[in-house]
């Protein structure tokens, strides 16, 4: 049976081709070819498991980033009640301050008023004595009948002068 | 719409192919070559190889390919098409004796007929490079791809083409052969493609395709012997004691070696199975498929022409079930005998056991 006997060219040239696609193919295809596709299922491996990683992270990350504002929250609390704290402690020291001002300048007011009302006695002294002078020398002048009388008219004098003041 | 018109072209033209085909037997039958219809020869014609490739609907063009043989007086190279019409060239004819039937001869002076060294480049071989060149085609451009696009997996035909280099490698041949697989890889990725471009080849019926190639005993015998070749060069100490010196009582090897015998045997039995299997299946395949066609003739040359195309209604079904089993069938058996030649090659391989205890 010509099917089941073997033709010798048709192997020779079998093993011809067989051994020229495998040298090029080993050389230069399938080693390429299988280290590709490992490297990519490793990558891809590491992928998911770095994607994984990451949202665990992220989880992660999410809660902390919650803490954090709770925490500036607070924070936020605190200085604003610090603020406000110390607000009325400026205004409180502010307010005593301009008390004890006040005091002094009112004081020191009081003191001119003093020394100015010394000086208008002073004064009204030294023109009461020369009023005095005058209305003597008037007294003199018209002379002088009787020392009631007279003493009546300089009471009458000064009690001018006095309203005048 | 535009696959639509596609189809229509399709149509049209097998429609006009069928037509100058009638025609083209027409006048065969016309010039006097009314050929009786004889079954076996038809089926073993195109189960067998033929020195040019047959074009469809045509009797008698072929595209020539070259002839190479080494004569009683050395080597002769010329085109096939100068002896298959029957001619002799150079004193070469193609054998109509019992012999050497369609095989080129050389005739010597006293007219008998000698079979030169025949390394012509037959419709099978051509076949085989065509194949091989696919092969390489179709890899080399999975490779380019790695090498232009780094990381990123490849789409559409590469895409397939990965998977199943990927089904081949990372789900057969690594697990089974383990740390090993790297070296033996690229021979049996190298058998799976070769086998399955020459499978599927073999199932187009017009001109890349349509040399039964698998289903041809010298080609499986050449994977089959490579298989063997591997598997005996890299047995290791224990595979080779497990052979000529088997853990079995002392009466079954020792006098008579009948266990050594066994064993030897097996060696040579797995590969001879190997080359078997792929050969059977390949060409019952393209067997059933012939006879399918054939029941046409046959019918419409018993009962006329009314049967006959009752009949080719259900051989034309069965005949396209059958081309769609044997796509499966020529995948399987690419993978049955690479997995084979694996699981031969890792027996091979055997470390000695440590259960002694």
């Amino acid at each position: 049976m010509e099917l089941f006997t073997p033709e010798f060219g048709l192997v020779f040239w079998m093993f011809v081709a067989f051994l020229c696609l495998y040298v090029i193919l080993a050389k230069w295809a399938w080693p390429f070819i299988i280290k590709s596709m490992e490297e990519r299922a490793d990558l891809i491996d590491k992928g998911v498991a770095y994607a994984q990683e990451a949202k665990s992270h992220l989880d992660n990350a999410k809660a902390e980033a919650d803490k954090l504002i709770a925490q500036a929250r607070n924070e936020q609390a605190e200085i604003l009640r610090e603020a406000s704290k110390m607000r009325n402690e400026l205004i409180e020291n502010a307010r005593g301050e301009a008390a004890v001002e006040a005091k002094k300048v009112s004081e020191a007011a009081q003191v001119s008023l003093e020394q100015s009302r010394k000086e208008a006695e002073k004064k009204l002294r030294a023109e009461v004595g020369d009023l005095a002078l005058q209305i003597a020398e008037k007294v003199i002048r018209r002379n002088i009948a009787s020392d009631d009388a007279q003493r009546a008219l300089v009471d009458q004098y000064l009690s001018e002068v006095e309203a005048k003041n | 719409m535009k696959s639509k018109i596609i189809t229509a072209i399709v149509a049209l033209v097998i429609v006009a192919l069928m037509g100058w085909g009638y025609y083209s037997t027409a006048q065969h039958r016309a010039h006097g070559h009314a050929s009786e219809l004889n079954p076996k020869e038809t089926i073993f014609e195109h189960l067998g190889d033929a020195y040019g490739w047959e074009v469809p609907f045509n009797h008698s063009m072929r595209i020539p390919l070259p002839i190479i043989v080494w004569g009683q007086d050395g080597l002769h190279c010329f085109m096939s098409n100068r002896i298959t019409g029957g001619e002799t060239y150079d004193g070469f004819k193609i054998s109509t004796s019992e012999e050497h039937h369609g095989k080129v001869v050389q005739v010597m002076e006293d007219g008998s007929e000698v079979r030169p060294w025949d390394f012509s480049i037959t419709k099978n071989v051509a076949g085989l490079f065509i194949a091989a060149l696919l092969v390489i085609w179709m890899v080399m451009a999975l490779k380019r791809w790695y090498v232009r696009n780094g990381m990123k997996a490849p789409r559409g035909a590469k895409g397939f083409l990965e998977l199943v280099v990927d089904f081949v490698y990372g789900d057969t041949v690594r697990p089974i052969l383990g740390k090993h697989a790297p070296k033996y890889a690229p021979y049996l990725l190298t058998a799976f493609f070769f086998i399955l471009t020459m499978n599927l080849l073999g199932l187009i019926v017009i001109f890349p395709g349509g040399a039964n190639l698998t289903g041809n005993i010298a080609v499986t015998l050449v994977l089959a012997l490579l298989t063997f070749l591997i598997t005996t060069f890299s047995g290791t100490r224990e595979y080779w004691k497990e052979i000529f010196w088997p853990e079995v009582p002392m009466a079954l090897k020792c006098p008579v070696p009948m266990m050594q015998l066994i064993e030897v045997l097996g060696m040579f039995t797995k590969p001879l199975a190997l080359m078997v299997r792929l050969f059977a299946n390949m060409m019952s395949g393209h067997m059933v498929v012939l006879v399918l066609v054939l029941l046409i003739f046959i019918f419409t040359n018993l009962f006329g022409v009314g049967v006959g195309v009752g009949t080719s209604i259900f051989s034309v079904a069965f005949t396209l079930f059958m081309l769609l089993l044997d796509v499966l069938v020529s995948f399987i058996q690419a993978y049955v005998f690479t997995i084979l030649s694996t699981i031969f090659i890792s027996m091979a391989l055997v470390e000695p056991h440590h259960n002694e205890a």
